[in-house]
């Protein structure tokens, strides 16, 4: 028996080796993508064969961390699953001596495992590649969450969460983000906190507002970070003292990874020491900031939305109704006033509205009542409303909660210029009518996956027509232009670099986006004869077809929002 | 109570050691097979109460296998739970809107695995 397990064991340490070399090597070869990509972005911005080679590497390093990935995690199920049926004693029982070396080997697989998912988040937020799924938030609501999800790591630990919720009722703490993101912030603050406190301590979770930011502080009474080091152990497998990641089996990425979540929402994170007081476990407190709105430094400001129509603004004070006008005309917005209900569903009826900003309480027919009528009135029930109000969502869903349903956007009063902006634009761009996307693919099995992979992502929003050559795609382009085309290189009737050479020639297809869905590699030449408006280039042998659509639906949203995920695609 | 499972993974290592885990820990009846196409048939002449299925497979993955599966009367009703290897969070969305009973990740812990297919299932 102890000669299998220490065979066992060997075996395991030989795998565990080779994963570590494996991760340093593709690390390096990360670094390296990185560095020859600055270089070479440096040398010169205008240079086009810098940018194709920055849109090879992209794809090279995109396909990369999703192989590691996948080759990764799969021997190591098996080396997880071998060892928990050692360990469960399926080979009969074994004495202390062995069950404490499969302890060991387990333990370690599972710290490889997390290591392998904390490198992973790294590398695809580094790259841009993990863009922020972001909407309304509500700040309270995440650390309840966190707290709860940390509960019984804080039980087992002795440790206490306490949550000190001063949340203004008038100025709720909402901010817009990604929630996962954030909420994975929350749980690696609380998880480091829990590991450094001593038993039977608290935790102190409070939170500040203003108009514009919010702060959250979660405070410990561990041993404390040394003021040399607050700031170092947010750099990559940094620990204050190089025993912790043994002991407490961190992996000495989370803060990292926060502090990249944090960037990416505009926002900060920090550490103070707590003030010692004579205390020999001062302890520390981590300090988050982020901003209700998001505002990227680098980010050009929200491009103008191309309108026929105007914005409608309903409320019954005059004042309001002023500032709201005169900033969206100094926004180039086209702009409609009035201060009834009644009126605005006869203006909205007749008139080519946008956008309906609503205020709630007003004389006569109220805000609620509008809403409702505007939504069951055939010929305004698409426009799009945004609620501006003292009241909160929040605050309201006890009072009726369809409310927030079927409004698309909200604002609460007082308001700054830059959220109004951002929630109109936001409801104007989800607002965008149906795409039409173009299958170019004469293999039916392959398309029928490719357009189910449509259906059961559920998009109504999106027709998808399939045509299988040349020919037939030439008229359907003549019919109707597509507004986004997925072409197979291979047709019966021709090849797709002669589709699209005609597609270059007319005028109204020129600059079409392109996902070029082929059944080999193609080359950098290549690559450049294809490629129209934005182009992706998707391999068969690497992308399974039900995949096309996230990546497809990844570009839709970047041609009808540039400013949030304009990385992603080339 | 005894169940009758179906494993459809290319990965030798992982469908020996899923299968020693829901035989061993679960007392379950374990068939399986090592593609998607060799899984259709498993699966049309066993007629187990659940299939445990990989996403990643050569020729036809898994949720390729699992849409030919729908079409067929046979397999039609039986009830798949996914595994992967991937994690991120649109994966998770989009095998969630397959319409399989759950999606499990790898790795996966041996000694829960039954448990864990159970509470997906609904079985108690």
């Amino acid at each position: 028996m102890t000669a299998i397990l220490i065979l066992v064991i060997a075996l395991l340490a030989a795998a565990c080796g080779m994963l570590l070399y494996l991760y340093t090597n593709t690390r390096e070869a990360c670094i390296n993508l990185s560095t020859r990509l600055l270089q070479s972005e440096r040398q010169n911005t205008q240079d086009q064969d810098a940018l194709r080679q920055r849109r090879h590497l992209d794809t090279i390093k995109d396909e990369f961390i999703s192989t590691v990935s996948h080759e990764l995690r799969t021997p190591l199920t098996s080396i997880r699953g071998a060892l928990g049926l050692l360990s469960a004693g399926i080979m009969g029982q074994m004495d202390d001596k062995a069950q404490n070396l499969l302890r060991i080997a387990s333990n370690n697989t599972d710290r490889l495992v997390r290591l392998i998912n904390d490198i992973l988040d790294l590398e695809r937020m580094d790259s841009g590649r993990a863009p922020l799924n972001i909407r309304r938030c509500s700040l309270p609501e995440l650390v309840k969450s966190a707290s709860d999800t940390m509960a019984s790591m804080a039980d087992g630990a002795g440790v206490k969460i306490l949550i000190l919720d001063a949340e203004d009722e008038a100025n709720p703490e909402v901010f817009d983000g990604d929630s996962d993101r954030i909420l994975q912030v929350l749980c690696n603050l609380l998880s480091n906190a829990i590991k450094f406190s001593p038993r039977g301590s608290e935790i102190k979770v409070t939170s500040q507002s203003d108009n514009e930011t919010l702060m959250l502080r979660i405070e410990d009474h561990g041993r404390g970070v040394p003021a040399e080091k607050l700031e170092s152990i947010f750099d990559r497998f940094s620990q204050v003292d190089p025993g912790d990641s043994k002991q407490k089996g961190g992996t000495g990425l989370g803060l990292a990874i926060s502090r990249s979540i944090l960037s990416q929402h505009g926002g900060a994170i920090w550490a103070e020491r707590n003030d010692a007081g004579g205390n020999d476990n001062p302890g520390t407190t981590f300090l988050i900031r982020i901003p209700r709105v998001r505002v990227m430094a680098d980010e050009p400001p929200p491009s103008p939305v191309r309108m026929q129509g105007a914005i409608l603004v309903v409320d019954d004070d005059a004042l309001v109704r002023q500032v709201v006008a005169e900033q969206l005309r100094r926004h180039g917005y086209d702009v409609l006033e009035t201060d009834r209900g009644e009126q605005a569903i006869y203006i909205a009826e007749r008139q080519h509205v946008e956008a309906i900003l609503l205020d709630l309480y007003m004389p006569g027919l109220s805000g609620w009542e509008t809403l409702e009528r505007l939504k069951r009135n055939p010929n305004t029930a698409e426009i799009p409303v945004v609620v501006l109000s003292v009241l909160s969502p929040a605050s309201h869903r006890a009072e009726g909660p369809h409310l927030l349903s079927t409004a698309q956007g909200w604002v609460q009063k007082p308001f700054n210029e830059s959220l109004l902006l951002a929630e109109l634009g936001r409801v104007l761009h989800t607002g965008a009518g149906p795409g039409r996307i173009l299958l170019v693919e004469d293999d039916d099995v392959l398309a029928d996956v490719v357009i189910a992979g449509f259906q059961d992502g559920g998009r109504q929003g999106m027709q998808i027509d399939h045509v299988h050559s040349l020919q037939e795609a030439r008229r359907s382009c003549e019919k109707e232009p597509p507004d986004i085309m997925i072409l197979d290189l291979s047709l019966p009737d021709g090849d797709g670099f002669t589709l699209v050479q005609w597609l270059r020639e007319q005028p109204t297809l020129r600059k079409l986006p392109l996902v070029v869905y082929s059944g080999r590699e193609v080359s950098a030449d290549e690559m450049e004869q294809l490629r129209l408006g934005p182009t992706q280039f998707l391999t068969k042998t690497q992308v399974q077809p039900e995949h096309v659509e996230e990546l497809v639906l990844a570009m839709v949203r970047n041609l009808r929002h540039p400013t949030l995920e304009a990385q992603t695609v080339s | 109570m005894m169940r009758r499972i179906l494993i459809i993974d290319d990965e030798d290592d992982i469908r020996e050691v899923a299968q020693l885990s829901l035989e061993s820990i679960a007392g379950w009846q374990v068939s399986t097979a090592r593609s998607g196409a060799e899984g259709i048939e498993r699966a049309k002449a066993d007629k187990p109460d659940a299939i445990l299925m990989d996403v990643m497979m050569p020729a036809m993955d898994g949720p390729t296998t699992f849409r030919e599966m729908q079409k067929l009367p046979e397999t039609a009703d039986i009830p798949v739970v996914l595994l992967t290897a991937k994690v991120q969070g649109v994966d998770q969305r989009r095998f969630a809107g397959l319409g399989v009973a759950a999606v499990l990740f790898k790795p996966f812990d041996p000694l829960t695995l039954a448990d864990q297919m159970s509470s997906a299932l609904g079985w108690s």
